[in-house]
């Protein structure tokens, strides 16, 4: 059985059955629920052989989730999560009852956004660069060792450049606690990397409450104003892929 | 104004989608077991597409696990 989500329900299991009835698997398979208390497991009846890792499958597998999403918490499973019987989905989650139900308590009412946050770096290079020469300027009259040497405009010049990746990387991480500090308001959950290369990109994902999401939309195209050469792209709602990964042993 | 702010472009969403579903999300230990179409896939980025596959053979070999 391929599981596509764990679930929590709570007063009202029947809501899930009647939700469940109107929706179709990959490849047209059914979807069943396998209750352990207030726990579901979402499956469906596909066999291994038949699932591909397919556009079209994912995009099936990710619609049943974010549909999911709507009504139950969810923790979405990644994609060809197989067991081999209702029993042993049911044995699994009895196994980890309390790790499953304390992650769906964390992602209950929220949702997940993320945020890419492209740029040019050698642009961004040159926009900062006149702050760098003012730096290497001071360097040249301090450092009279460097001054004498005849090594001194390689030096200087690899000085030169690595200042300049030291203010890109300063200004980068200038822009995410921006961004960190307007999460914070909003009690959200973020994580973020940052790849410095030709185009430089800040990647980002929240978790936040429902009841929030006006207000981070607002933040983001404030941060957008205030950071012009930069491309701010958000993304979301997503059911919680990136705040489920706690290991259970 | 939301719309100003959410981009819709097409390719990003894909990818991001298919990021999650095939890299995100609570996962069973020696379970995770796929076919990769690859033609599909090749078009929205190798890269993906390897990592995808490696992260895969590292389930199989038990080396992540989440769920016993």
């Amino acid at each position: 059985m391929l599981i596509y989500s764990l679930l929590a329900v709570k007063d009202n299991p029947e809501k899930l059955n009647a939700f469940l009835e109107g929706l179709t698997g990959i490849s047209g398979s059914g979807l069943y629920a396998v209750r352990v208390n207030e726990i579901v497991a979402v499956t469906g009846d596909i066999s291994r052989a038949e699932l591909l890792a397919d556009t079209s499958n994912a995009l099936v597998f990710a619609a049943i989730i974010e549909s999911l999403m709507q009504e139950f918490p969810v923790l979405p499973m990644r994609y060809g999560s197989f067991l081999e019987s209702a029993d042993a989905v049911s044995r699994m989650i009895e196994r980890n009852y309390e790790e499953i139900k304390q992650n769906l308590q964390l992602v209950e009412n929220k949702l997940e956004f993320g945020l890419k946050i492209f740029c040019d770096s050698e642009k961004l290079k040159t926009a900062l660069q006149p702050i760098s020469e003012t730096d290497a300027t001071i360097s040249q009259n301090t450092g009279s060792e460097i001054h004498t040497s005849v090594f001194r405009e390689y030096v200087n010049t690899k000085l030169k450049a690595h200042r300049l990746e030291e203010l890109l990387l300063s200004h980068v991480d200038k822009v995410i606690a921006g961004i960190t500090q307007q999460l914070d308001r909003m009690d959200a959950l973020s994580k973020f990397k940052k790849i410095v290369a030709p185009a430089t990109v800040i990647d980002g994902v929240f978790l936040l409450e429902k009841d929030k999401k006006e207000e981070l939309i607002k933040a983001i195209k404030d941060l957008q104003e205030i950071y012009p050469g930069m491309d701010f792209v958000l993304t979301g709602p997503w059911p919680p892929y990136n705040f489920v990964e706690t290991t259970i042993k | 104004m939301s719309n100003n702010v959410i981009d819709q472009s097409k390719d990003i969403t894909i990818l991001e989608l298919l990021d999650r579903v095939l890299n995100k999300g609570v996962i069973l230990t020696g379970d995770i077991v796929i076919s990769v179409a690859d033609i599909d896939l090749v078009y929205l980025g190798v890269k993906l597409l390897l990592s995808s596959v490696e992260t895969m053979e590292q389930l199989k070999s038990g080396k992540r696990a989440l769920l016993k």
